[in-house]
């Protein structure tokens, strides 16, 4: 293999690709990046097993070939080169790089061991602004949290639809759901519902979030790949292959409350405010109490903890239905609140000990449904 | 040769080729899942391992094959089981919500298929005199579903691990069995199944449904009490479930024969099985209760305190659980251990806690949900045997759990002379001296005030 690169963009494509490489004991080849050569391109590749990711780069291929290196020591070193043009030549396992006054060589694997990277054929697929995606998934995607006994839960869900994409995820304490209105309706010819592991999606914002212009979706019954087209040419540039998660996510629809029993609006500034304040005071079991009653203009926010003291503040709100006393977990408030923009805010309570709901006002697509505490 | 044996042969002849990461890597969790025309369905765990066999192994796959099965022309591989090659390597996330008090979807939890709750087993219910009779009833069913105890009736008052024992015999069915289809339901939500099949015309796929089933578990059956078209639903249910001898175990808050309004079919039915009645733990038994539960929850309190709960908290397991929470609750808000003082002071708040008071009003709404009439038949001048009997029920209460005055009795039941609350009070007083199974009734009715 012998061809010629443009240094940052080598280097963009290892920094990402370096994330998915893995350390494994039982095949250490996963530590590596793969290089090929493949006309006028250079192909780099990594896996973990779960995700694989295709790069692409325009280069001068002088002569075609492929290897693995270590991609921890090979993008550190890449990030140390001056910008210039890099010259790669591999002569049996041994990558040699030229650079201005740098020369090196790096030892390296034989590409014939590296796993095959799944391919996705003839499949349906829908086009998507990248960055309304990625956006939409940040609101959600952390919520979920590893678990080997409900594999379905430790993912995010997806249902795709003809003009709706709608994305969920849950720690079964509380739950997330946003909508994604398309402007245009895809081509899909059914609906697809998925669940697609967490890491993935993280992956998904860390590279499509800065993008912009659409990428594109294609589905199969096991994996599912997000690519991203090259700026100069047809070709893709970025190919994120995932496998999902099998199971059927729950029919979360039923925890959903229809109805509430007290309904508080307020400014969202006031009341991420004072829930920051009053966590200071909640000690170890996380606690903050609201207390309401439709016969007042305001709510109220304590906490207290017995070594720490204790802390007692006031919000005006507007105030439908009964009066209710309910604790909550003040990180599961702070995670809903944080994802809502609107300047105000509703939140639902269902008695206290019912499902409580925050959503923004004035926006149907997003609500994040969190349980409380049992009261004492 | 089987195809377990033909594949076993494979990766015998692939181990010495490839090194033992790869094979690791690659062949685990492979199997043969078909032979047809010619053709061999090798089942893989992932996309991975299928384009690492189809575009690596295939060759010598194929000639290991060929040489012991001439007909085979082609090997097909298929993702089945879609396992994650590197899902044992999930990290356990530290949980942001350990404290016990935190609530969580309970929908999550429960099977879809079976409606079971994979939290109640076996091995966390506590057993003593009070119980142990319907353990070791559940116990054999769990074992034989089908051929011992049909139907399995078991009854008893709130709060005593009826549904804990229910759930634990489908959960343990399916563990012992896994072609088993077990389905646990609540009476209301087969009332209710019941309507929705009548209203959509879908009658006959719900019936369909039911029959299918192995194991039918109904929980507070009590609840069809009434319920004409649902009991006859039911009874036609059972029927054949019964006679195709599928296992059928039902629970309610009081023997068959106590239950208003039930199709006297379906109560000879219920009889014609095994009846086992939870009564009250004993006071060993409930320490016992507290110190499982605590060790579940990761606590530990001293003797003297799990004791003075058992001593006061005596005819719910329910709440001796929820005493134990507060004391938990106290335990991490102060971080420090509740002493015996404390303890009191915590049980007692919670013991005359208002939902915990009786009054003249819940002691007539529980009366009158008991024995399956409307509040306002009890309150009016009927003469009725089958509401007479209730009313002077409810006046006894009124005295005995109230001490109200015979007067304002009988003014509460539209101005009745004072004599007549002296005659009911009496008169129930004198029946209980004779009768056992009135005072379990009372009992019930007593609970039932308390939960409302």
């Amino acid at each position: 293999m012998e061809l010629i690169i443009i240094k940052d963009k080598l280097r963009e494509g290892l920094n990402i690709i370096e994330r998915i490489s893995s350390k494994s004991l039982t095949l250490p080849i996963l530590n590596n990046v793969l290089i090929s050569t493949n006309k006028n391109f250079l192909n780099l590749a990594a896996t973990d097993l779960e995700i694989g990711i295709n790069w692409w780069i325009l280069s001068k291929t002088i002569k075609e070939g492929k290897i693995t290196i270590p991609s921890r020591l090979l993008s550190s070193f890449i990030n140390l080169l001056p910008n210039k043009n890099i010259e790669f030549l591999v002569r049996s396992d041994v990558l040699f790089i030229n650079c201005e006054n740098y020369k090196t060589k790096i030892k390296g694997l034989s590409a014939d061991d590296f796993p095959i990277i799944p391919k996705i054929n003839e499949s349906d697929f829908i086009f998507i602004d990248s960055y309304l995606l990625c956006q939409s998934l940040n609101s959600v995607a952390d919520i979920a949290v590893p678990s080997t006994t409900r594999p379905e839960i430790s993912g995010i869900y997806f249902l795709f639809q003809k003009n709706q994409i709608t994305i969920t995820s849950t720690d079964s304490f509380r739950l997330g759901e946003k909508k994604l209105l398309l402007k245009n309706t895809t081509s899909l010819k059914k609906d697809y519902s998925l669940i697609i592991p967490q890491k993935t999606t993280k992956e998904v914002i860390n590279i499509f979030g800065e993008k912009t212009g659409d990428i594109k979706i294609y589905f199969s019954p096991n994996q599912i790949m997000f690519e991203y087209p090259m700026p100069e040419t047809t070709h893709p540039q970025i190919q994120l292959i995932s496998r999902l998660i099998e199971g059927e996510y729950p029919n979360y629809q039923e925890i959903i409350p229809k109805k509430f029993t007290t309904q508080l609006i307020m400014d969202k500034a006031e009341f991420l405010n004072q829930i920051k304040t009053a966590s200071l005071f909640s000690g170890k079991v996380n606690e903050v109490k609201i207390k309401a009653d439709p016969k007042n203009k305001e709510f109220s926010i304590f906490s207290q903890s017995a070594e720490i003291g204790e802390y007692n503040s006031i919000i005006p709100a507007k105030i439908k239905g009964e009066p209710v006393e309910i604790a909550f977990n003040h990180r599961f408030l702070l995670d809903g609140i944080l994802t809502i923009k609107s300047s105000e805010i509703i939140l639902e309570l269902n008695t206290n000990s019912g499902p409580g709901v925050l959503k923004p006002v004035g926006d149907d697509s997003f609500l994040y449904v969190v349980m409380p505490i049992r009261a004492s | 040769m089987t195809n377990e044996e033909l594949w076993q042969a494979v990766l015998a002849q692939i181990q010495l080729n490839i090194s033992q990461a790869n094979f690791a890597t690659w062949f685990r969790g492979t199997e043969i899942s078909n032979i047809k025309e010619g053709t061999v369905f090798v089942s893989v765990p992932n996309s991975f391992s299928k384009e690492w066999m189809e575009n690596k192994y295939n060759k010598p796959i194929f000639k290991t094959i060929h040489e012991l099965n001439k007909e085979i022309k082609e090997i097909k591989y298929n993702v089945e089981k879609k396992l994650s090659p590197s899902q044992d390597i999930i990290a356990k996330a530290p949980s942001i919500a350990a404290d016990a008090d935190q609530m969580d979807f309970q929908e999550f939890k429960i099977n879809k298929d079976t409606n079971l709750n994979p939290r109640y087993t076996f091995d966390s219910f506590v057993t003593g005199s009070f119980n142990e009779l319907p353990h070791a009833a559940a116990i054999a069913v769990s074992k034989n579903p089908g051929s011992v105890y049909n139907p399995l009736f078991i009854y008893g008052g709130v709060g005593l691990g009826k549904t804990h024992l229910l759930q634990s015999i489908g959960n343990e069915v399916i563990k012992n069995f896994k072609k088993k289809t077990v389905r646990y339901v609540s009476s209301e939500k087969f009332t209710s199944e019941v309507v929705a099949s009548i209203k959509n015309h879908e009658v006959e796929a719900f019936k369909e449904k039911y029959r299918k089933i192995d194991v039918l578990i109904i929980d507070d059956i009590q609840f069809l009490a009434g319920r004409e078209k649902t009991q006859e639903e039911f009874f036609n249910i059972f029927n054949v479930l019964y006679e195709n001898n599928k296992q059928i175990i039902i629970s309610s808050d009081r023997p068959p024969k106590a239950i208003n309004s039930l199709a006297e079919r379906l109560r000879s039915r219920f009889e014609g099985g095994m009846i086992a009645d939870i009564s009250y733990p004993d006071f060993e038994t409930r320490v016992a209760i507290l110190k499982t539960k605590s060790q579940e929850k990761g606590v530990e309190f001293s003797d003297e305190i799990y004791q003075h709960i058992a001593s006061v908290v005596q005819k719910n397991i329910r709440e001796l659980e929820g005493a134990l929470n507060k004391l938990i609750a106290n335990q991490t808000l102060n971080n420090q251990k509740p002493d015996l003082e404390t303890t009191k002071i915590i049980i007692k708040d919670l013991l005359s806690s208002p939902s915990r008071v009786m009054t003249p009003k819940k002691i007539i709404e529980a009366v009158a949900e008991f024995y399956d009439l409307k509040e306002k038949e009890i309150l009016n001048v009927s003469r009725k045997k089958e509401i007479v009997h209730p009313r002077q029920i409810a006046m006894y209460l009124l005295r005995e759990e109230l001490k109200s005055s015979f007067p304002f009795i009988g003014r509460k039941f539209s101005g009745k002379d004072h004599t007549t609350a002296i005659h009911s009070y009496k008169k129930i007083v004198q029946e209980l001296i004779k009768d056992k199974k009135l005072e379990e009734e009372i009992e019930l009715i007593k609970e039932r005030v308390l939960t409302i």
